[in-house]
């Protein structure tokens, strides 16, 4: 399997590590009255789609860049894949 | 007492006294024992600095001037060479070049292994298609890039046409060099 890598082109998935769903970048505000719900929440619950799924990749044997990788979980294919630091930088 | 520190003997990587070259038909490789590294990160913000005048080079690139090279690593991150500086201080030589960047010494971490091939490009590009999943063709010279082999994690520099840097963990210096031999043996038959 090959990783579209946004700087460096297609990528052995080998190089490559697997955190989870992306959604793990929204961290929650721990100043916030219900933080421990909101972590709790944050720790232990996932969606499990079947389809498409974002989730984080780290290239770890390659420029140590964290990805958000666009798969779907019924076929394997990847459908995109943009650099975290971009993503979080346009969430902002 | 200090007198018997005089009697240490300094060894390679691979644990020779002098550094190990080998020939396999037309590709041989040697040790470069020798070459000294740090790397250089930015801080936010900063732009790229020319330490002794190298011009940083962009995404999966890397250039050299006389004694020293840069090669690309990360986004604002880059690994600085040094022939014949490996006994020196040479991560202080980089932070007088470019004191408000992040200066990490590295020669102690790694080994270089520079291949060269008597016969053109050919037998480096047989050679890279026996080790590693980076196509040959895309991957010419002035193109750096870092990559596994053999489960362990390496720098490629394609310094010419008929030449190939391996920079490795220098713990497993026996276990890349074994890797590179086997793999240049077979290409013999």
């Amino acid at each position: 399997m090959l990783i579209p890598h946004p700087l460096l082109g297609l990528r052995d998935s080998q190089e490559f590590t697997y955190l989870g769903d992306a959604s793990l970048m929204q961290r929650p505000d721990a100043s916030l009255d219900n933080a421990e719900a909101a972590f709790c929440d944050y720790v232990f619950l996932r969606d499990n789609p079947a389809g498409v799924h974002r989730e984080l990749w780290f290239h770890e044997q390659g420029d140590r860049s964290w990805l958000v990788v666009t798969r779907d979980t019924t076929t394997h294919e990847i459908l995109g894949a943009e650099l975290a630091s971009d993503v979080k930088g346009a969430a902002k | 007492m200090l007198d018997h520190v005089t009697d240490l003997t300094p060894i390679t990587a691979l644990g020779a006294a002098s550094p190990r070259t080998e020939s396999f038909g037309a590709l041989t490789i040697s040790e470069n024992a020798g070459l000294g590294l740090a790397s250089l990160a930015l801080r936010k913000g900063q732009s790229a600095p020319q330490p002794f005048g190298l011009p940083l080079p962009c995404v999966g690139k890397a250039v050299s001037m006389g004694a020293y090279a840069a090669f690309w690593t990360g986004r604002d991150q880059w690994m600085i060479e040094a022939t014949g500086k490996a006994e020196v201080d040479f991560a202080a030589m980089l932070k007088s070049e470019a004191p408000e960047c992040s200066v990490t010494e590295q020669t102690d971490g790694f080994t270089a292994f520079e291949i060269a091939s008597s016969q053109g490009a050919a037998p480096i590009e047989a050679l890279m298609r026996k080790l590693v999943n980076i196509d040959p063709k895309a991957f010419g010279p002035g193109q750096a890039t870092r990559t596994g082999l053999e489960h362990m994690t390496v720098f490629l520099i394609r310094r010419a046409d008929d030449r190939l840097a391996v920079i490795g963990m220098r713990t497993l210096a026996g276990s890349l060099w074994h890797a590179l031999a086997v793999a240049a043996r077979r290409l013999e038959d």
